[in-house]
Formats: structure tokens, sequence, C-alpha cells
């Protein structure tokens, strides 16, 4: 048995391969019977595929709920939880429509007036110093929350703009081949010589060629008579 | 890198600039004369106690101001959640009406290029057959 410097690729390649075709061309080539071993599906192939047994298994359903991954638990939904879950007060008023900038704003204030006061109480009073950390701390976790809590909006405004912008690109590429469409027609009526009497007079075509190419076929062959011409050339 | 991500990065480096020079001022402090002890000599010339606390007060309002107009730069917000998903969900149907208009287009050019292709043919064969005719001199 021949040793190889690579592993073996997984078994599952062989869900993805056409097991019965192949065995028939094997038989029908007359291929050694090394071979048409090769190329015989594995015997468990019409249990995992049912009655389509050439075919790959359905990939499984999406997980729903929680899941452990290693060792640990995890959330299929995404949802910011509340400053209260978390064990925090909530320094900026609770409801839907919160004025993100007017809050940061004062929070930032909020924030240099603490560092102040820390800076006062290590002067003086040293042995205060947890209470004065431990409020800067919350005005910190609160300005992240409100950041936080700002970027479903931003992904909804990422996606407004992208859909505006794919629709502006399509509605310029749909004039863009309307234009040219027009301008084919234009020509190919230009290269006709029987239509440039009738220039004026909408076609009809009896199978609603739009642009009635075949009706004119039989005119612009005879128009092309002696267009070619070597003397006309030289 | 967009605003949000902006306002969080100074966010931190203000937490940074505070828990450092809250540091920074601890270490170099000179010691405190407590009621009837000899004064405490001098601290030594090389560290500027004064200049530094002035220095690190510049930062952290420089830091300050900066995420003031960070907020500022936001985007003002115009209506609410469902204001927004109301407005993707028309876009969403405007895009999949034109982009069906677009297809259409799309077979009808298509079937007038194949047609154009015949008739170009047409026109080759016409020259490839058609007999040369030399004038004998």
């Amino acid at each position: 048995m021949a040793a190889s410097a690579y592993p073996p690729p997984p078994p599952f390649y062989r869900l993805y391969k056409h097991f019965k075709s192949d065995e028939e061309e094997g038989e029908e080539d007359g291929r050694s019977d090394e071979d048409a071993d090769k190329t015989k599906g594995p015997d468990s192939a019409g249990e995992i595929g049912g009655e389509d047994w050439d075919l790959p298994p359905q990939p499984p359903p999406p997980i729903t709920g929680a899941y452990v991954m290693y060792g640990q638990t995890y959330g299929t939904e995404d949802v910011l939880p509340t400053l209260e879950e978390q064990g925090l007060r909530q320094l900026y008023p609770k409801g839907v429509n919160v004025d993100f900038k007017k809050e940061l704003k004062a929070l930032n204030r909020e924030l240099l007036f603490n560092f102040l006061e820390l800076a006062d109480v290590l002067v003086d009073r040293p042995s205060q110093y947890a209470r004065r950390i431990e409020d800067i701390g919350l005005i910190f976790r609160n300005i992240h929350h409100l950041l936080n809590g700002l970027r479903p909006h931003q992904a909804r405004t990422t996606l407004i703009h992208i859909l505006e912008v794919q629709l502006k690109r399509r509605k310029e590429a749909l004039a863009e081949i309307r234009r040219r469409r027009e301008e084919a027609k234009a020509l190919l009526r230009g290269a006709d010589p029987s239509s440039k009497e009738e220039d004026e007079k909408p076609k009809e075509s009896k199978d609603g060629d739009p642009l009635d190419i075949k009706g004119d076929l039989m005119e612009l062959d005879q128009g092309l008579e002696g267009a070619f011409d070597l003397p006309k050339l030289m | 890198m967009d605003v949000v991500s902006q306002l969080q990065d100074q966010a931190n480096h203000m937490a940074s600039l505070f828990f450092n020079y809250v540091g920074a001022l601890q270490r170099d402090a000179p010691p405190v004369r407590l009621g009837d002890e000899p004064p405490p000599p001098p601290p030594p010339p090389e560290v500027d106690v004064k200049g530094q606390g002035k220095m690190m007060a510049t930062a952290v309002v420089q830091a300050a101001k900066t995420f003031d107009a960070l907020v500022g730069a936001l985007p003002v917000t115009a209506g609410g959640e469902e204001e927004q998903l109301k407005r993707i969900a028309e876009l969403q149907a405007e895009n999949e009406a034109v982009a069906n208009e677009l297809q259409s287009e799309l077979s009808a050019m298509e079937a007038e290029l194949a047609q154009v292709r015949e008739v170009f043919h047409l026109v080759v064969d016409h020259c490839l057959r058609k007999p040369k005719v030399v004038n004998a001199k």
C-alpha cells in the first residue's frame, strides 16, 4: 500500500458524486476491476440519501433557541441587554425615543466633573476614592450602552443607503439599455434602403417582430444587389 | 471609520487618560507634611509635577472636546425604527420592480441581438455568394 504525504480527503466527497452513472460508464468502457471498484459508491449511500441515493443529504435545519459550544451556552437571538439586566443604574431617561446626542454630551460633562471630584478627593480625603471611581465607571458604562444602542439604527440607515444606491444603478442601467436599443433600431432602419421612403410609417409585422427585420429581409436583399459591385468600389 | 466606532474609541481613550494620569500624579506627588513632622525634602528637579498636571489637564479637556465634536457629527436621526423599516420595505419593493423591468429589457435586447446577427449573416452570405464581376480591359 503506497504511503501518501498528504492525509486522505474526508469521506463526505463520495456523497457528491453520481455513482450510478460512474458505475455504468465503467462497465461500458470495460475498465479493469480495480478501476470499477474505485468508482463504486459506499454501501451506506442508499441509506443516507433515501430514494435518491446518489444525492447528498439535506443540510441540518437552523438552530433555534440556546445551544452549547465548547462548554459555553450561547443564544441565537442578538438582543442588547438593558443596564438593569446587567445590574447597573441607568443615568439617562428611559424610553423608546432617546435623544442620543443630548444624552451623550450630558454624560461627557458629568464624566469631567466626576474626574475633577476624584482629583479633589485624592487630595483631601484619599480614603474615599472608591465611590468616585465607581461613579466614573458607571458613567462610562452608560456611554457605551448608549453607543451600542446606536448600532441597530446605524445598520438600518446603512441598509437604506445601500438599497438607494442599488436602485439608482438599476435605473441607470435600464435607461442605458433602452437608449442603446433605440440607437440600434435607428441604425437598422437607416441601413435598409427600402425603409427610407417609408420612414414615417409605423411598421406592422405579422409575427409581432419588434424590429420587423424578417419582413424587410427580402427588400434588404434586393437593395444590396449591385451595392458591392467591384467597378463601383474601384 | 464610522462615527459610532470613533466615539467608542474616544470613550476608551478618555478612560485610559484618567487611569494613567491619576496613577502618574499619585506616583510623582511630593510627600505631605502631617502635624509636627519636619518639613519633607523638596522633590527632585527632574519631576515637574505642576507642568505635568497642566499637560494632563490640557489632554483631558482636549479629549472631552473631541468627544463632543464627534457627538455633534452624528447624523440626525430622522424617524424611529418603524419608519426606517417601512422605508426599507418600500425600497425593496421598488428594487424588485426595477429588477423585473431590467430583466425583461435584457431579454428583449437579446432577442433583437439575435435578429441583427441573423441579418448580418444573410448579408455576409449574399456578399460571398455574389459572383465577382471583372471588367475585361
